[in-house]
């Protein structure tokens, strides 16, 4: 690695005068299993950072809350452990858990956070469809305070992101799934783990009775971006919760939401085909699962 | 070549004072400026496992760790493991089982499997299976591995 | 964990009294590795010592048209920069990838080393390194092996002069030659008939024709440590290498050669190795060397793994055509084939070894094989365990099913009726010793996983396969030394690199032969100037060829000792033994003398006896080939192409295993490696050559989620010159994973994949869902 300046703020605001500072020089560095790569391989989807501010003294990045009333908030520098074991996640937001759950190693949970899985800004990074499914909100700290937007708008492109230079993640916000709510996350990969989804699929489905009330889908490394299946979503409200339904959604899901590429990881054909089977095995998961059977 | 940083930590139980050069890994760090040579560099990308460490209790790949990133920390490597001359039974029982062969995932994996049982007494071959899985190893095939930490999950709980 | 030894067992009731052969030793080294004290390459440092690290081309084929190191030079902290012209002299052959270190005009694979830069910090290096500009003149790169061969293919690069095969001489003894396409315009390097009979009329007598082509991916030896090597030009004119190789003497002569240095002016020190595999002969040491005498300071060159999935010497893809015919009756009436073996941008793919094999599996009157090593503009290949051999293997063994399908007929029994057995020909007449196939595959139909198979076939999305797999074996001449002390206790000195286990087993044979416990025998590995010579550790001969010479060294320190207690013990030698850590009388043991005094005798100041060193050197001959049998139980996902490893079998015959703890070892990792193949590993390329998967995130060895504890049946058909029967272990563990694998999946879903690893894609792809 190059050499570069080195900064380990103890609070938010520290840490974004450092990152104001060191304007588009200047990168935050939280877990390091992403750009600590990046940057010994010199493939950083940003200039080399002359500065970088590490995030691991911050500890009011860290932690995870629940209240009935604002819902689940998660530190941006919460390891992928943590939010994978925390019983808050896992009682409410259990997609959330799944995916935290599956990065890269134990080491790399261990490492990893969800604000720098989510600000790595990878198609394929497990924590987002997740995210989307339980409608998150980004909350951004700047030296002009802080602002939030829902996660959906904070995805720019590969690495891209809505951050502006200075600015840093603060935090993630879920609101209450509503009641009889089932989520699940899955992905395929060719190892069982230790690899990068080829397709990542969420699903949170919210039924009444027998009847699709709401419906969210997400889905990882099938676009330039974790992207929510609009399409999906729109074949599943108000249908009743059936197999058919759930084709229905999945095939939408696979045709009109998914826009994956070919790279060495999957052509285009099989990550539709994927998008399609494992949304329509995932919405009878989901189902299951609202249904008070997780 | 930017300052050098000067951080203290505690190594294998020992506290240290050193300078560190912010871009290097804390594997770089532990292997040249402090000449523990036991955590070994497989890939430099967190995807082997062999420079697996303990970092305050957490099982933690160094070679993504920038060396200031330790400052304060509690590190424990392989050469950590010994207690009072003898062997960690982790470290026999790899030895009796013959789980290691050319020797160099050896000092990564022992410290995942030793992570494994500092947190889970009685671990399934599933689960032996699942905390093993960021330490790569070529050449045994695992089984012996597999075999290695139930020998030593066996003598452990016979203490 | 099931571990089943059952033909040992039946063995051991005869019980003839072995002590410490055939007895489940650790390893020598093992608490050294367990504490991270072992010494490797990297772990080597010196005061001034300088790293280097290279630029790799980052086109498959171009030309330099030139380089401007000034930049790199500046950049504070570097030492200096070399490229071609700047080098030390050297005995450079561009013909040979391990004669030539960078190329001045021509670049031939992508990755391939232009240049290096010296710094004390391997940071600064690195960094120089992307500072030194190129001008290239990019030219078109020849890729598809298939279609290089074709007359008019555009050429990957000039003619060939002065092949060297030694390397390839060390994994595999076999009795043909490939013909070298030396001078001839022509992509081909090599090309090798093999024919036997008349394969027209063969053909016409069969009931089932089954021709398929197979492919089988380009594969990483993915040894944890990369290459390193350290080395020294110190002022004395002496050479010295640390290494992590499996063949220093080789490597010793090599650049005896290269520098013209006299052998006796260069020291290799082989450093434990971070596992070899095939792939880690001779690769960096000449750069390394050559540096270090460029600036006479110690040099160190770590590849990152980038740069040894890039620029070492990986196995090579294959494509093979194969046409087979089976009477009702199962019998094999004929086989044709046509192997092609990419070799990259330099000779040396081991075709041959994959000729030899998938027509020397089973009997069949006629046979019609043609192999041919192509080169191309990809990184040179080198060996992998049994190199060659499981690419062929995936074909024969995919067509056995195959036909025993069409035939309705099982196809174990299938495979007994076929098999070869001793006096067999190999496809170039070659005839087999005795050797233990029939035996690997009646050991297999009693593993759990055979045994099982019907009722997991009873699951759906379930399936059993079964698939052989064998290696010749490889021979060079061995020696070792074996001392006495004052106290009793013995060193043995060997020349070979420690790379499985073997100096545990030489511990194990000289403790044997002397009749003394394990713990009096000690083994080191020498280096070139302290050693006695052995061939490269390679080719699975090791215990094979120094555990004889090792036996012959203890033999000859017990004569000499017999020799010299005729006197003091009044019998002649015939009439003596060791037991216990004495010489004895038979007979009446309280007659006798101690090691120790021995040791003493032939020790102190005016000993009355000469010092006893053992000496034992072999010519190595007669090949022991190892054959294997193994089972696969996988489960299938036909919607997302999953498959999941359920359980996994391997039956080997290891002639006699003199330390089965480290004899199932080798089958349970090399039966892993050859569930990678199967499953997951390959080197994947772009249209310019590019490797896209140069790391182990992308490049996927199997973890410990995907694989299970492999059940391993030690099968013993002694050998006719193995030290207590043994015969060569090491490689033939990987050849039959991917057919297996291939038999397996098939079976659990009716689908034929044709080109491994198979992927969920591909699966799906033969499934038609894609």
């Amino acid at each position: 690695m190059r050499t570069f300046e080195y900064h380990a703020p103890q609070t938010i605001d520290e840490a974004v005068r450092l990152l104001q500072a060191g304007g588009a020089a200047a990168r935050p560095l939280a877990g390091g299993t992403d750009i600590v790569v990046q940057m010994k391989e010199s493939a950083t989807k940003f200039p080399y950072p002359e500065a970088i501010v590490s995030l691991d003294r911050v500890s009011e990045l860290r932690g995870i809350d629940f209240s009935e009333s604002e819902g689940l908030r998660i530190g941006a520098g919460t390891t992928m452990a943590d939010v994978a074991a925390s019983p808050l996640v896992r009682e409410r937001y259990l997609a959330l858990a799944e995916g935290a759950g599956v990065v890269g190693s134990l080491q790399t949970m261990n490492m990893a956070t969800i604000g720098g899985n989510v600000c790595n800004a990878a198609p394929s990074a497990d924590t987002a469809p997740p995210l989307l499914v339980y409608e998150a909100q980004a909350v951004v700290v700047g030296t002009n305070g802080r602002r939030t937007l829902p996660l959906g708008d904070f995805f720019h492109g590969p690495g891209l992101t809505a951050l502006e230079p200075g600015e840093l993640l603060a935090e993630l916000r879920m609101p209450v799934p509503p009641a009889n709510t089932g989520a699940v996350y899955l992905r395929n990969t060719p190892r069982k783990q230790m690899d990068i989804a080829v397709v990542g699929v969420a699903v949170a489905l919210t039924l009444s009775g027998d009847t699709i009330e709401r419906a969210r889908v997400a889905l990882g490394a099938v676009a330039p971006t974790p992207v929510r299946a609009i399409a999906a979503e729109a074949a599943l409200e108000g249908q009743p919760a059936s197999d058919e339904t759930f084709a229905r959604a999945a095939e939408a899901a696979a045709s009109q939401d998914a826009r994956p590429i070919s790279d060495i990881r999957a052509s285009v054909d099989f990550r539709r085909h994927l998008v399609k089977v494992m949304t329509a095995r995932l919405l009878v998961e989901a189902a299951s699962r609202a249904k008070g059977n997780s | 070549m930017m300052p050098k940083q000067l951080i203290s930590l505690t190594l294998n139980g020992l506290p240290r004072e050193l300078a560190v050069e912010p871009s290097w890994t804390l594997l770089e760090t532990v292997r040249e400026a402090l000449d523990l040579t036991g955590p070994k560099e497989g890939c430099g990308t967190g995807d082997c496992g062999a420079c697996s460490m303990i970092v305050d209790g957490r099982l933690i790949t160094s070679c993504l760790m920038l060396a200031p990133q330790a400052a304060g920390r509690e590190i424990t490597t392989i050469e950590g493991l010994q207690k009072n001359g003898s062997l960690d039974p982790v470290q026999q029982a790899f030895i009796d089982a013959g789980g290691l062969q050319c020797g160099f995932c050896i000092p990564g994996m022992v410290m995942a499997a030793r992570h494994l049982l500092d947190h889970n007494r009685e671990p399934s071959l599933t689960e032996i299976r699942e905390a093993l899985a960021g330490n790569l190893c070529r050449c045994t095939g695992y089984t012996k591995i597999y075999e290695a930490v139930q020998l030593a999950t066996e003598r452990m709980a016979a203490r | 964990m099931a571990q089943e030894t059952k033909v040992r067992e039946t063995q051991r009731t005869d019980a003839n009294g072995h002590h410490a052969v055939g007895q489940r030793v650790k390893r020598l080294e093992g608490a050294a590795k367990v504490t991270g004290k072992t010494v490797y390459a990297d772990d080597i440092k010196f005061p001034g010592l300088l790293h280097a690290k290279a630029l790799y081309a980052p086109y498959a084929h171009a030309l330099i048209k030139s380089i401007d190191t000034t930049k790199a030079k500046q950049l504070p902290g570097v030492h200096s920069v070399y490229t071609a012209t700047d080098l030390p002299h050297y005995n450079r052959n561009d013909s040979n990838r391990r004669n030539l270190i960078f190329p001045d005009k021509e670049v031939l694979f992508y990755g391939q080393p232009v240049a290096a830069v010296l710094a004390e910090d391997p940071h600064v290096a690195e960094q120089a390194a992307g500072l030194i500009e190129v001008q290239w003149e990019v030219l078109p790169a020849v890729l598809d092996p298939v279609a290089a061969i074709e007359p008019g293919s555009p050429l990957v690069r000039d003619p060939l002069s002065d092949v060297d095969r030694s390397e390839e001489r060390g994994h595999v003894s076999v009795d043909t030659q490939e013909t070298e396409q030396e001078g001839a315009p022509s992509n081909i390097a090599s090309h090798a008939p093999f024919k036997r009979g008349d394969v027209a009329a063969g053909f016409a007598e069969a009931d089932v024709i089954v021709e398929r082509s197979w492919k089988s991916a380009m594969v990483h030896q993915s040894y944890i440590e990369p290459h390193s090597t350290v080395a020294d030009y110190d002022i004395t004119g002496e050479l010295k290498v640390w290494t992590s190789t499996q063949a220093p003497f080789y490597i010793r002569d090599e650049l005896a050669q290269a520098f013209d240095l006299p052998e006796n002016r260069i020291r290799i020190i082989a450093t434990e190795v971070g596992g070899g595999f095939g792939g880690k002969i001779y690769l960096t040491e000449l750069m390394v060397a050559a540096l270090a005498i460029a600036v006479k300071r110690p040099v160190k060159y770590i590849m990152s793994r980038k740069d040894d999935m890039l620029a070492a010497t990986p196995a090579p893809f294959a494509h093979i055509d194969l046409k087979t015919g089976m009477t009702k009756d199962g019998t094999l009436t004929a086989l044709e084939a046509r192997l092609i073996y990419d070799s990259g941008a330099f000779p040396g793919a081991p075709m041959l070894a994959g000729c030899m094999l998938i027509g020397g599996y089973y009997r069949c009157d006629n046979i019609d094989i043609q192999g041919y090593e192509v080169l191309t503009n990809k990184v040179s290949v080198g060996a992998l365990r049994a190199p060659g051999a499981h690419n062929a293997t995936f074909a024969i063994e995919s067509h056995i099913d195959m036909m025993a399908k069409e035939l309705g007929l099982d196809p174990l029994e299938v495979r007994i009726k076929n098999a070869v057995e001793e006096g067999d020909l190999m496809p170039n007449g070659q005839v087999y010793p005795r050797i233990g196939l029939r035996e690997c595959l009646e050991a297999i139909a009693g593993s759990e996983v055979w045994r099982n198979r019907r009722a997991v076939e009873a699951t759906p999305n379930r399936g059993v396969g079964l698939a052989i797999g064998g290696w010749l074996g490889g021979l060079q001449p061995a020696s070792a030394i074996c001392c006495l002390n004052p106290d009793g206790t013995v060193n043995v000195t060997v020349g070979s690199a420690d790379i499985t286990g073997t100096n545990t087993s030489f511990q194990q044979i000289a403790a044997e032969v002397l009749k003394l416990p394990l713990e009096m025998v000690n083994v080191t590995s020498g280096d070139t100037k302290t050693a006695p010579f052995a061939g490269m550790s390679a080719g699975s001969k090791t215990t094979y060829t120094v555990g004889r010479a090792v036996l012959l060294a203890a033999e000859d320190m017990k004569q000499q000792m017999f020799e010299l207690a005729k006197q003091r013990l009044e019998v002649e030698p015939e009439d003596m033994e060791v037991a216990e850590g004495r010489v004895q009388v038979k007979g009446a043991p309280d007659r006798a003398m101690t090691f120790q005094r021995f040791g003493k005798l032939s020790t102190n100041f005016g000993a009355p006896f000469p010092v006893l060193v053992g000496r034992g050197a072999i010519t190595a001959r007669k090949s022991a080939p190892g054959f294997t049998a193994q089972a696969a139980d996988v489960e299938v996902d036909p919607e997302t192409g999953d498959i999941t490893l359920h359980a996994f079998a391997i039956a080997q015959d290891a002639g006699f295993a003199i330390n089965p703890l480290s004899v199932e070892g080798q089958m349970q990792g090399g039966a892993s490696q050859g569930l990678g193949i199967a499953l997951w590993e390959e080197m994947q390329y772009d249209e310019h050559g590019r490797l896209l998967n140069p790391n182990l995130l992308d490049y996927r060895l199997p973890t410990s989620r995907d694989l299970p504890p492999i059940e391993t049946i030690i099968v013993e058909v002694p050998s006719e010159e193995g030290p207590f029967g043994a015969r060569i272990v090491g490689e033939p563990s990987i050849v039959a994973g991917a057919a297996a694998v291939g038999n397996a999946v098939f079976n659990a879903c009716g689908a034929r994949v044709d080109e491994v690893p198979i992927t969920p894609e591909r699966l799906l792809r033969a499934l038609g869902k894609l």
